[in-house]
Order: structure tokens, then C-alpha cells, then sequence
């Protein structure tokens, strides 16, 4: 994968840079908005990451740019300002996420992955499947080897982004985000009550549990 | 050189200007007055003296010189207050009462009546000689001879020079008394605008506890001392806020750190000796910098819709689906903890507001209850219509309450009741949701829950309360 990071903070950038190396991505660092449009511009990329504002030019005209042109690589803007006013903003520009400095690199790296798969998938499966876990959208059932698994809607829902997002690891957040579609943070672990909830219902009588725990990041379904 | 402070003062300007305006109205209006009572009391004068002429031309006309001459002798004799002078053809007095004619020779040898205006002059009882205004019309009659009537009009002049001294009396007495009254008012209004100007002074200074006074007048200046007083009231209390904000950011935030430090450091020197976990010690160490950042982000929240005074993005909502959503999300929470969950939704009301903030705010609440309620409690999450059209939202637990008396401080920021230290949490939910109630028009209420029972606490209902949707 492929990543290009428009940041004019050069240490973040640089801790962003050597994170995603890390993690097996290939970087490619911008240090403001002229040179991160002229470098996106050249594509190639799988994902964009960008700062909403640095000098010469700003992330959202950046963004606005690249759509107009018929660009639709995946942009997660990373933005100090966090009320709700400014998500919308990022994401009328043509912004796909939206996180809020200062972040867990875990939750970046996280998103970045989710982005870089939605493209991947198309929208069209009319069923999806992990491991012997199956799921189809139309009947709105779900079998495990074959044996149905009986799931409250917002069960099926949070289950669907799992195994959207299959073998990746997904932050408590951005659970919160994509399928209760609320931005903010609760302070105790209602996300982790539904996990184990569905947890139960899909991995118990099963010697191998698919629904893991992710120390410092959150969950993640394994095939 | 400058004026004394009581002539500075816009109502005394004000005063002079009217006092100006007036003073120049009654100018003219005596000047006219003066006009027109003089000019009638001359008109009425020449009309009687002619009318008198007119019965002494009748007579000479009937009897000649000798008539006229025996009816002025008659006249002079009685009551009638006319002066009178004949003369023959060659201007030599016949009778009369006057010496000479006021009217000059040349002049009476003209054709036709001749008025004039003159002085009488006069010795009063007392022997003094006066001067009295007097008036008369002199004729030449057919006979060559010329006679002249007039009458001393001393008295009607001396009327009219009454009036007009008397309102030009009137004209000072009301621009003194103005001017007196006008420097009374702006005493009276500088003591009030001084007043509120030693408060703006003041605060200026720094000093914000200052207040004005309230003089219980209802007017205007009451008004703006209480707009004054309510502004400072605010901009104190969010000074202070700011200030305990400050207090307790570095309070909150320096002990994680310390910590985060302190962790560190040992780590580092176990690992240095090669006998600790590195791992173990980051993964603790980004366990503190989370907590440290979840402050943070509470703390600007805050701090964003206090500055902001109303929440962005406002729009119309239904607050029973929004409750039933949040339920949702609480429910298992509840279960898990084995308290007994349920929801009252009244439907198909409105509210209008940012769904997000108001949804974040119902999530603070619920976390707190599920939080203090012991095991075994009960939670209570209601949506309701007030008489008043307000539209509450409120949850009621059966956790050990808050005693009334720190009601008003746990909805302060970072304030943590002291049997409530070990719970994990930043001290800034109720605070935030107090924001946002506040950033809607409404407000956050506290009381006693169901009551004690078992040997539990009072419980407590918070009331979370959002304006009539007009």
C-alpha cells in the first residue's frame, strides 16, 4: 500500500512516516499543500492523509482540487480543530474520515487501513465472508459453519463492519463512528459490552474464536 | 480652561439648548404680543379722538366758530378727557386747552387731517413735572381757522408697557429656574452615569467583583446597572471558570504525567540493569497518555461551546428517538453490571439542537449512573413534555445520590466527590453536559433520586432540560 502524507508538521509527519514503514506501507512525505497536491496529482497512491491546515495551500482546497479532477483515492484529514462544524466541512470537500489531533497512532493506522479497503471491496457483495463465518445482506442472516446466528440489527450491523474490515484491527471509536454514527467519546466501555456480546454469540461452542482483542488499538475479526 | 464637570454633562447641554430654543420662542411670541396690543390701543385712541372731532365739526358746522367754541368750553369743563385747540385763521389761539399745537405750522397749512404723537407735559399732584405719551388729530376747518383734538393716551400705553415687562419677567424667571433645574438633573444623572462609570473603571483595572448599585427606580439607569451587573456576573463566572479550568488542567493533567514520568524512569533503569519488561512499561505509558489526551479533548470541548455560547449546527429533532438510540447503546452496559434498564420515550416530540452534543451529553449522564449505581440498582431513562413546553430528558438511579448541598459543585469542572475518587473518569461529564445545555438555552438539574432503601443511597435524577421548540 501505498501512502502519501501531506503534513507540514515534519515531526509528525516523520513519527506517521516510520509507523506506516513499520507496519509493511510504503510512505511519501509533503511538507505543504502545493507540493502534496502536485504529488497526489502524479497518483499512485492508495491513501491520502491530510492536514487541514498548512501554509501556501490548505488540505480542503487540496482535496477539493484533486476531486474536481476526477480523483477518488481515499483522503483521511487530520485536523486540530475537532467540533462537528469542521468534520462536515472536511468531508462536504470530498474527505472520506476525519481524525482529530492530537491522535493514537492505532486509530490512524486503523483508519488508514479501513480507507485503503473500502476501495477494495466493491459495493455490489451481496454477501460477505470471513473464515467459516458468513453473512448475507439481503436475507440479513448470518451462519457460522453453517449454523445460523440469531443478531439483534445493530448486532448485524457491527458485525458487517467486522468482517467489512476483516484481519485489520478497528478502534472503539471508530466502531462508535461507523455504526452508531456518533462522534464522540464515551467514558466507559459500552463498545466493548457490544463486542463481547456479539463475541458470545459467535464464537462460543466454537474452539477458535474469530472476534480478537487488540491490546492499545481494539478489535479485530480473524478469518 | 475647563468647565466644572456638572456643565460638561450631556443633560446639562441639553438643558441649555431647550433653554436657548425657548428663550427665542418667547421672544417672538412677546414681540408679537407687544405688536398687537399696541397697535390696538392706538387704533381705539384715534378712533375716539376722531369720533370726537367729528361731534365738534357737526357743531361748527351748525353754529360756526362761536358754537364751537362755546361746546369746547363746555367740554373742557367736564369729564372728557380730551385736549383741544382752536385757532383763528391767522393762528391765533381762540380756546383750548393746549398752548401751542404739537402739529408744526407748515405742516397744519396742508389740506386734509394731520395725526401726530406727542408729549404732554404735566405737573402731578405732588408738583413734579411728567411727561405723559398723548396723541391727536389736528383739521383745518372751512373757515380758515384750525382745530386740533387729542387725548392723553399715558395710561393704555403704560397698560401695554405693563404686559410686556411682565412677560419679559416671565421669560427670566423660567430661564433661571431652567437653568436651575437643568443643573439639578444632570447632578442627578452624573451621580448615576459617575456611578456606573466607577464600575466600567474598575473592571478596566481588573477588579471584577465590582457591581453597581441598584437604586430599586425601575428606570433606565436601573437598567443598564442591571445589564452591567448580569454581563459581569457572566464574565466572572467565566473567568473563574477559566481560571479553575487552568488550576485544574494542571492539576489533572500533572499527576497522570507525574506518573507517566515516574513509570518511565523506573522502567528505564529496570530495563538498564536488564531485568524489566520495556514492553510493559510503554504499553502502561500509552495507557497514561491516552488518559491524559481523553482530559484534554474533555476540557476543549468545554471550553469550544462556552466560547461558541451556542451550539453550531442546531437542528430540529425527535428527542424520544435520540433517547431510544442512546438505550440502545447503554443497555448491555446496564445488564452487565445487573442493573435493571428501562426507558419511558414519550414520541413524536421536537427539540432543536446539534443531536451530536445532545446525544454526547445524554451518554455522560447514562456513563455516571451506570457508574455510581452498585450492583443490582436500578437506571431510569425518561423523555417527557413539561407543562411549559420545556422537553426534559432525565435518569434517575438508585446509586448513593449527590448530597444537595454539592448538587451546585459536581456540574463544576474536575470536581469528584470524594467516595467517587477511585472510579475511573475525568470529572469533566457533568460539567460538559451542563455546557451543552447551556449552549441550547437550557439547563442541567440535579435533585434526589427515588429514595433510600436497603440500606442504598437516595439515588439521584438528573434532568437534563431543553427550550420550547417554537
Amino acid at each position: 500500500m501505498r501512502i502519501l502524507i501531506i503534513e507540514d508538521d515534519l515531526e509528525a509527519a516523520e513519527a506517521m512516516r516510520r509507523g506506516m514503514t513499520e507496519a509493511g506501507y510504503e510512505c511519501v512525505h509533503a511538507p505543504d499543500g502545493v507540493d502534496g497536491l502536485a504529488a497526489a496529482q502524479k497518483g499512485g497512491y492508495d491513501v491520502l492523509i491530510v492536514d487541514r491546515m498548512m501554509p501556501r495551500m490548505d488540505g480542503v482546497t487540496v482535496v477539493e482540487t484533486l476531486r474536481r479532477e476526477g480523483d477518488a483515492t481515499p483522503v483521511l484529514f487530520l485536523s486540530a480543530l475537532g467540533e462537528i462544524h469542521d468534520r462536515v466541512v472536511g468531508l462536504k470537500a470530498g474527505g472520506d474520515d476525519y481524525l482529530v489531533k492530537p491522535y493514537a497512532f492505532p486509530e490512524l493506522m486503523a483508519r488508514v487501513e479501513a480507507l485503503s479497503r473500502r476501495r477494495e471491496t466493491g459495493a455490489v457483495a451481496t454477501t460477505l465472508k470471513v473464515g467459516d463465518l458468513e453473512m448475507n445482506l439481503i436475507a440479513r442472516t448470518v451462519h457460522r459453519a453453517g449454523a445460523e446466528i440469531d443478531l439483534q440489527p445493530r448486532e448485524f450491523q457491527l458485525l458487517e463492519f467486522m468482517m467489512r474490515h476483516a484481519g485489520q484491527s478497528v478502534t472503539r471509536t471508530m466502531l462508535l463512528e461507523k455504526v452508531w454514527e456518533y462522534h464522540f467519546d464515551p467514558q466507559t466501555n459500552v463498545i466493548d459490552v457490544h463486542i463481547s456480546r456479539l463475541r458470545s454469540k459467535i464464537d462460543k461452542g466454537f474452539d477458535r474464536p474469530m472476534l480478537q482483542t487488540v491490546r492499545g488499538a481494539g478489535y479485530r475479526l480473524d478469518p | 480652561m475647563r468647565l466644572p464637570r456638572t456643565f460638561r454633562t450631556t443633560p446639562f447641554r441639553l438643558t441649555l439648548l431647550f433653554l436657548a430654543l425657548f428663550a427665542a420662542a418667547a421672544s417672538a411670541f412677546l414681540a408679537y404680543i407687544y405688536i398687537a396690543t399696541a397697535g390696538e390701543v392706538t387704533r381705539r385712541a384715534d378712533e375716539e379722538i376722531t369720533r370726537e372731532m367729528n361731534s365738534l365739526e357737526a357743531a361748527y358746522r351748525q353754529g360756526g366758530v362761536d358754537a364751537l367754541n362755546q361746546t369746547l368750553i363746555d367740554r373742557a369743563a367736564g369729564e372728557r378727557p380730551f385736549l383741544y385747540l382752536l385757532k383763528d385763521a391767522k393762528g391765533k389761539k381762540i380756546t383750548g386747552s393746549l398752548a401751542a399745537s404739537p402739529i408744526d405750522e407748515e405742516d397744519a397749512d396742508s389740506e386734509g387731517e394731520r395725526w401726530a404723537s406727542f408729549k404732554l407735559t404735566e405737573t402731578d399732584m405732588d408738583g413734579a413735572i411728567v411727561k405723559r405719551p398723548a396723541r391727536g388729530v389736528q383739521e383745518r376747518l372751512p373757515g380758515g381757522e384750525t382745530l386740533f383734538v387729542g387725548a392723553d393716551v399715558g395710561d393704555s400705553e403704560a397698560f401695554v408697557v405693563g404686559i410686556a415687562r411682565a412677560l419679559w419677567g416671565a421669560g427670566a424667571l423660567v430661564i433661571i429656574l431652567g437653568l436651575a433645574g437643568g443643573v439639578l438633573v444632570s447632578r442627578n444623572v452624573s451621580r448615576q452615569m459617575t456611578g456606573l462609570n466607577d464600575v466600567v473603571s474598575a473592571v478596566r483595572s481588573g477588579d471584577l467583583r465590582t457591581r453597581a448599585k441598584i437604586r430599586g427606580a425601575r428606570d433606565e439607569y436601573d437598567e443598564l446597572a442591571e445589564g452591567l451587573n448580569d454581563m459581569l456576573d457572566r464574565l466572572e463566572r467565566s473567568m473563574g471558570g477559566l481560571r479553575h479550568a487552568g488550576d485544574a488542567i494542571a492539576h489533572d493533567l500533572r499527576s497522570p504525567l507525574t506518573r507517566l514520568r515516574a513509570r518511565l524512569e523506573a522502567a528505564l533503569i529496570e530495563v538498564e540493569a536488564g531485568k524489566g519488561d520495556p514492553t510493559k512499561a510503554l504499553i502502561q505509558a500509552l495507557e497514561d497518555a491516552d488518559g491524559v489526551l481523553k482530559t484534554f479533548n474533555a476540557v476543549l470541548a468545554i471550553a469550544r461551546l462556552q466560547a461558541a455560547g451556542q451550539a453550531p449546527d442546531q437542528s430540529a429533532f425527535d428527542p424520544g428517538e435520540l433517547a431510544a438510540d442512546i438505550s440502545e447503546l447503554y443497555e448491555p452496559l446496564c445488564e452487565e453490571k445487573n442493573l435493571d434498564f428501562k426507558a419511558e420515550l414519550v414520541p413524536q416530540l421536537t427539540v432543536k439542537g446539534n443531536r451530536e452534543f445532545v446525544a454526547q451529553a445524554l451518554a455522560n449522564i447514562l456513563d455516571n449512573a451506570v457508574k455510581y449505581t452498585p450492583t443490582g440498582g436500578a437506571v431510569m431513562l425518561r423523555v417527557r413534555r413539561r407543562s411549559s413546553g420545556e422537553v426534559e430528558f432525565s435518569v434517575t438511579d438508585t446509586g448513593p445520590g449527590v448530597p444537595l448541598e454539592d448538587r451546585l459543585r459536581v456540574v463544576q469542572r474536575f470536581v469528584r466527590l470524594e467516595n467517587s475518587r477511585n472510579e475511573p473518569g475525568s470529572g469533566l461529564g457533568l460539567s460538559l453536559v451542563a455546557a451543552v445545555a447551556e449552549a441550547h438555552g437550557g439547563r442541567l438539574e440535579l435533585d434526589e433520586g427515588p429514595g433510600s432503601f436497603d440500606g442504598q443511597g437516595t439515588g439521584l435524577r438528573v434532568a437534563f432540560v431543553m427550550p420550547r421548540f417554537e
